[in-house]
């Protein structure tokens, strides 16, 4: 918990110190005074890193204060719940295109359901999967006139 | 006010197909709203896709409905089942669960849905007399003023945030820096872009909105889905006595006003006005130990007040492109993609769009104290659908909306990454707010600042060189001290209050 807690300060310290080297890379402009596109993002990192030291002295302070939403997302089913919709997500991205829209939808919305949901409630799972699907691919490709592959 | 441009507008708020969508998107919004956990700027991300293919007129009056519709949603949640959809909603939990506890969730329905509806009549009226003035002062607005106003904006949201003003910091400095990626439209250079092509017109920022707000929500409430339980309420007959009546009205009257100043101010927002409308009522109230157990004044003044700022909140958006709230950022990002720039030039290039945006709200409101009072039925079945079967659906409408604005899959990946992104602000306890805000008017907050340097050749004094800029730099300073400020008076109140036992 402590080494989660502290990690976020130094990634956003990190974050900062790239953010602060990239800015001074940035490429010079032709136009006008060469450094204009560099003022605005280095103040911003310098301020960020400040910023982000504070926040690590703060959290350095309230080291042993417990965090009970970082211990529920690692807790129960909770991660696994996140990581798979994330990874249903990323499918449906590769299958969108080839698969079309109402395939694909019908597919990552069935698994979405059936993962969160459970399979006991397959009836339902499926009435909300096949109806939902058509009813979205008719209000976006029909009434909207969104292509939809 | 224009007489004429009122009327054009009113013309075209009452066209059927305009009077379709205010109903739609009014009854969508409470629908969202109503969901624990998702609130109004959920509501409108989710359902930007809808508005694309439409004109913008069409466009802004459903967003607009979806808005308020969401806030009389959010309230549905409170008084049912003591979840508020979401932090405007919270003053509702107050008095009104207890009151549904007590038997009487029909008359709470009945009262936030009527206190709600004069609450944002009040505004509506609030607003036909403040938005062209307002509108008028900020054509006289330079480049440096327009930096300073959007300084004291985010400074403002951030001091809100009390108790956690540097992760507030933080996420502003994140959406400002995210808000760089792209090219830099005065010198053509490419900024951050990491030698892709995809991020050369810059993030998205509709992306990382529906990636936070519908994604990052989704994946948060997640964290505690198995543990939400049912609770069937009967709700009975939806509407008040002749007393609850009698104590509520002057209430709502008093929260309405309060609701819509406090809408208009940059960073304050639902949440803020119904805690003030809230507290205020308690404390000018002859029994204040009925507040927190079921009293109806307690549930009247907060509604009135939170619905009177989500309508107040139009107004910097639509004055002076500039919003007040995370919700009204959202509505600005999606105003930007249909090609409309709110500001001060929109009330003289597109007068019939803000009228017959603000004569939609009107009719609006009609049409969701009807919709809310009337469809309850549904409403309470549309709440027992099990959340295992909402977020999934919402997480899908994430991904075709984000699928609209660009036609391109590559997108749906940068959603995840924002959703996750939203999901350890929300556990993290980071206020989004800022970060949605910087993200939206940071490039154009960089381009005014750099602007106001060139037009005074380099010189910084252009910040202070005339009122309106130092009056703007004053309230900023003021703003950040504002918590500050809370601390000592609550720490003085304390140390009297302490003083006050000890004598007795």
């Amino acid at each position: 918990m402590k080494t989660i807690k502290m990690s976020i300060p130094v990634l956003l310290i990190l974050f900062s110190i790239i953010f602060l080297i990239a800015s001074f890379n940035l490429p010079k402009a032709n136009l006008g005074n060469p450094n204009a596109p560099m003022y605005f993002p280095a103040g911003l990192s310098i301020i960020m890193l400040i910023f982000s030291v504070i926040y690590f002295f703060q959290e350095l302070k309230n080291i042993h204060k417990e965090n009970q939403y970082i211990r529920q997302i690692l807790s129960g089913r909770t991660p696994k719940l996140i990581g798979f919709t994330l990874l249903f997500g990323a499918v449906y991205a590769f299958i969108f295109n080839p698969l079309g829209f109402l395939l694909s939808t019908i597919i990552y919305l069935g698994a979405l359901l059936f993962y969160i949901n459970g399979s006991n409630k397959w009836l339902v799972n499926i009435i909300v999967t096949i109806s939902f699907s058509f009813i979205s691919w008719y209000a976006f490709s029909e009434l909207l006139g969104v292509s939809l592959p | 006010m224009d007489v004429s441009s009122f009327m054009d507008g009113l013309s075209i708020a009452l066209e059927p197909v305009n009077i379709m969508w205010i109903v739609i998107g009014g009854f969508l919004g409470t629908v969202v709203g109503m969901l624990p956990g998702l609130g109004p700027a959920t509501a409108v991300a989710v359902l930007i896709p809808i508005t694309f293919s439409m004109n913008p007129v069409s466009a802004i009056i459903l967003m607009a409905a979806i808005y308020y519709g969401a806030m009389y949603g959010g309230s549905r949640s409170s008084i049912l089942l003591n979840t508020p959809g979401d932090g405007s909603a919270i003053a509702a939990t107050f008095d009104g669960y207890p009151m549904a506890q007590k038997g009487q969730a029909g008359p709470a329905l009945a009262i936030s849905a009527v206190a709600s509806f004069i609450g944002g009549i009040i505004a509506v009226i609030g607003f036909v007399f403040l938005a062209v003035p307002l509108a008028n002062f900020a054509l006289k607005f330079g480049p440096a003023e327009y930096f300073l106003l959007m300084l004291l904006t985010l400074s403002a949201i951030v001091a809100l945030s009390i108790g956690k003003m540097v992760k507030g910091f933080l996420a502003m400095m994140i959406g400002l820096a995210l808000a760089t990626v792209g090219i830099d439209t005065q010198t053509g250079v490419y900024r951050f872009t990491m030698g892709l092509p995809h991020f050369s017109d810059g993030i998205d920022f509709l992306i990382v909105i529906i990636g936070v707000y519908a994604i990052g929500e989704v994946l948060y409430n997640f964290l505690n889905i198995d543990q939400q339980k049912k609770e069937k309420k009967k709700v009975g007959k939806v509407w008040f006595t002749k007393d609850q009546w009698k104590r509520s009205k002057w209430p709502i009257l008093r929260s309405g006003p309060i609701g819509f100043l406090i809408g208009v101010l940059p960073g304050a927002g639902g949440t803020i006005a119904s805690m003030i409308g809230y507290t205020t009522q308690k404390q000018i109230s002859k029994n204040p130990e009925e507040y927190g157990k079921g009293a109806v004044e307690g549930l009247a003044a907060p509604e009135s007040s939170n619905n009177a700022a989500s309508v107040g909140a139009m107004i910097p958006l639509l004055t002076m492109g500039i919003p007040g709230s995370g919700t009204t950022a959202v509505m600005l990002g999606a105003l930007i993609m249909l090609g409309l720039r709110p500001g001060p030039l929109l009330f003289e290039q597109q007068p019939d769009t803000v009228w017959a945006l603000i004569n939609s709200m009107f009719i609006g409101n009609i049409a969701l104290v009807i919709i809310n009072i009337l469809l309850v039925g549904v409403l309470v079945k549309i709440l027992d659908t099990p959340a295992k079967v909402l977020y999934p659906i919402i997480v899908l409408l994430a991904f075709i909306g984000t699928y609209t604005l660009s036609y391109s899959t590559i997108d749906f990946f940068l959603l995840l990454v924002f959703g996750i992104f939203g999901l350890f602000l929300k556990v993290l306890d980071f206020p989004i707010a800022p970060l949605v805000l910087a993200l939206i008017v940071g490039a154009e907050m960089e381009q005014n600042f750099r602007m106001a340097v060139l037009s005074s050749n380099g010189s910084l004094g252009i910040f202070f060189s005339s009122g309106v800029s130092i009056t703007l730099l004053v309230l900023t300073i003021l703003s950040l001290f504002y918590p500050l400020i809370i601390k000592l008076v609550k720490k003085r109140n304390d140390l009297e209050e302490d003083q006050m036992s000890k004598s007795s």
